[in-house]
């Protein structure tokens, strides 16, 4: 996996490239969580994203849980296997999806 | 009895996941199960080599785990066996995944077996008394 990061203005879009997975979620999970520390606003977008498994999900829900109702994350664009596997754990209506950038 | 079929023994190292997705993958489309199902298989079988790298192993990368994929008349076979610490019963059970609500309960662990049983016809797990575990996940055969 690669992650690309771009910011502007009180907003960060995170781009994990690649697979999500066991040996790769931890360094997303990092890079989720500062950039919610560091902004107000935190969109991952998942378009490029070829496979996630559970250690993926759980680390979008915790950065979901992580901006609790004080800031604001979105998922953008998802992949067919990330939204299959959001589908999959019924997770997909957790989250707030924006289909289009 | 026999069952045709392969076996690989796999360092409990995360990095080696993709290598364990390849081959269930080719094993699936070698006996014409279709792209979809293969997709949701594939992941399934990663959860349960994920949870033996995390929760049997403690994530120590340097353990082995077995996977071995066989075939019967009726079943498309993936068995994970582990030695490390056998999962508690109370983690194994099929409870359905949780209500949208629920998402404070999530667990990477606890999600993957309910993945598991989500995905495949039938699960088997088998922890032992004081070490290792062994989960079978069957699929049916298609026509």
């Amino acid at each position: 996996m690669e992650l690309n990061q771009t910011e502007e203005a009180g907003h960060v879009i995170l781009q994990p490239v690649g697979e999500v997975d066991l040996s790769t979620s931890p360094a997303l999970r990092d890079a989720i969580l500062a950039a919610i520390k560091a902004q107000d606003s935190v969109g991952v977008d998942l378009s490029q994203v070829d496979y996630m498994d559970s250690s993926g999900v759980a680390t979008l829900v915790e950065g979901l849980k992580a901006c609790a109702d004080k800031k604001k994350f979105t998922l953008l664009t998802p992949s067919e296997p990330v939204m299959k596997v959001l589908k999959l754990a019924r997770l997909d209506g957790l989250f707030r999806i924006q289909e289009q950038m | 009895m026999n069952k045709p079929g392969i076996a690989m023994e796999v360092s409990s190292d995360p990095a080696l996941l993709g290598v364990v997705r390849g081959a269930v993958r080719c094993f699936l489309d070698a006996y014409g199960v279709p792209n979809e199902r293969t997709a949701e298989a594939v992941l399934a079988v990663d959860e349960a080599c994920a949870n033996a790298i995390r929760h049997a192993y403690g994530g120590q990368k340097d353990r082995k785990f077995r996977l071995a994929m066989r075939t019967t008349e009726r079943w498309l076979e993936l068995e994970v066996r582990d030695s490390g610490k056998p999962a508690p019963r109370d983690k194994i059970v099929q409870k359905g995944l949780p209500e949208i609500s629920d998402h404070s309960e999530i667990t990477p662990g606890g999600l993957g077996v309910q993945l598991m049983y989500k995905v495949f016809d039938n699960v088997d797990f088998c922890p032992g008394k004081t070490r290792g575990n062994c989960v079978t996940l069957r699929l049916k055969r298609p026509e």
